[in-house]
């Protein structure tokens, strides 16, 4: 797994309008957290995490985090705030790990080899993107592999499936799907003319409890 | 077009779009996603013909989820009515969206193809939108 290596600083100023000044500034306002440890307010450069954030499995990095040139800590990113609709971060959770304390954390399913289905026609239908382990932070996989070469359609992989390294513990369901492969949707230019012709034609619903509508009479609504 | 089954009333007061959607934000279903950047009402018509949009683009293969729902009724008054007189009559079916709700999201294409598809979709939308894929996590 990559190690990654960030510096964060330590700030004392909180509140709405110190985290927005610090966003302003090119920092990240975030929170160092664990196990028997303080919690620390920290602000970390924008910069230094963009690459990170855009890989897809930032959650399951461990990161040596070195707070004010001080001690380094190994850490996880437990939670990342953004903006609704603006590609920007709001806030970053750290928490602290330590050697040979299992973690519960979230890591990506990566699916491998091309399914003999998807050749004849098929779609993969991804469904779960991420899966729940329990480990030791030397052993967090920066994500779990599953082969789909042998699905055929109508074949799916569930979380039973995966074959994680020793000493990692799935923790989600094992009937989980992950992927089917799921016969081609072929949509006819005539068929959607045709969906589209028979959504035309507009049925009033039900009223709850009250009958159909038609029977409704509501005085003085049509008039014109 | 997508409408409601069963409804408790008939007739709904308009409300006000404020602030952002704090849920319904991120791609949940497929790869890629058309993110709304402006609050509007959604027609059950404009639903439909962005997805026939998307659908015809793709033509086979891939899978299209709409993540709104128009379940909000409108009403319009008849042509040279005089005011008053009550409420007009249902007309249409709207879907309320606020500015981050994902609308549509695709599955099992390329991003090439994705980008066409959703560009084709948006211009038959009442808003401004952005193209978000699942890894980039909103970035």
């Amino acid at each position: 797994m990559a190690k990654v290596k960030l510096e964060a600083k330590l700030r004392s100023e909180t509140g709405k309008s110190a985290a927005r000044e610090l966003r302003r500034q090119g920092y990240v306002p975030a929170v160092l957290y664990g196990h028997g440890e303080e919690t620390r307010a920290c602000k970390i450069e924008i910069k230094q995490l963009e690459k990170l954030l855009q890989s897809g499995s930032h959650e399951s990095t461990l990161i040596d985090l070195k707070l004010d040139k001080g001690k380094t800590s190994q850490v996880l990113i437990r939670e990342v705030q953004v903006h609704p609709y603006r590609p920007e971060v709001l806030h970053i959770d750290f928490l602290a790990v330590h050697k040979g304390e299992k973690v519960r954390l979230e890591v990506p399913i990566r699916l491998v080899g091309v399914a003999p289905g998807v050749k004849e026609g098929g779609i993969i239908e991804h469904l779960r993107h991420d899966v729940e382990i329990r480990c030791i932070p030397s052993a967090i996989p920066e994500a779990l592999e599953v082969e789909i070469s042998g699905l055929g359609i109508g074949d799916s992989v569930s979380v039973a499936d995966l074959r994680p390294s020793e000493g990692v513990e799935i923790l989600s369901d094992a009937d989980s799907t992950i992927a089917a492969i799921v016969p081609p949707t072929v949509h006819k230019v005539e068929e959607l003319e045709a969906v589209a012709l028979a959504a035309e034609e507009e049925v009033e619903p039900e009223l709850v409890g009250r009958g159909k509508p038609a029977e409704v009479e509501e005085g003085g609504e049509e008039e014109s | 077009m997508l409408a409601p089954k069963r409804i408790k009333w008939r007739k709904q007061q308009k409300g006000r779009v404020r602030g952002n959607a704090t849920r319904g934000n991120r791609v949940a279903f497929g790869q890629y996603g058309l993110q709304t950047l402006d609050s509007a009402w959604i027609t059950a018509r404009q639903i439909e013909a962005a997805r026939v949009a998307m659908t015809r683009h793709i033509k086979r293969g891939g899978k299209v989820f709409i993540r709104i729902f128009p379940d909000k009724p409108i009403t319009k008054k008849p042509a040279e009515t005089r005011m008053g007189k009550g409420k007009g009559s249902p007309e249409g079916w709207v879907a309320p969206v606020k500015p981050g709700r994902v609308m549509f999201e695709l599955e099992g294409v390329s991003e090439s193809s994705a980008r066409r598809a959703m560009e084709l979709a948006a211009a038959k939308l009442p808003v401004k939108t952005r193209f978000i894929t699942r890894s980039g996590g909103g970035l």
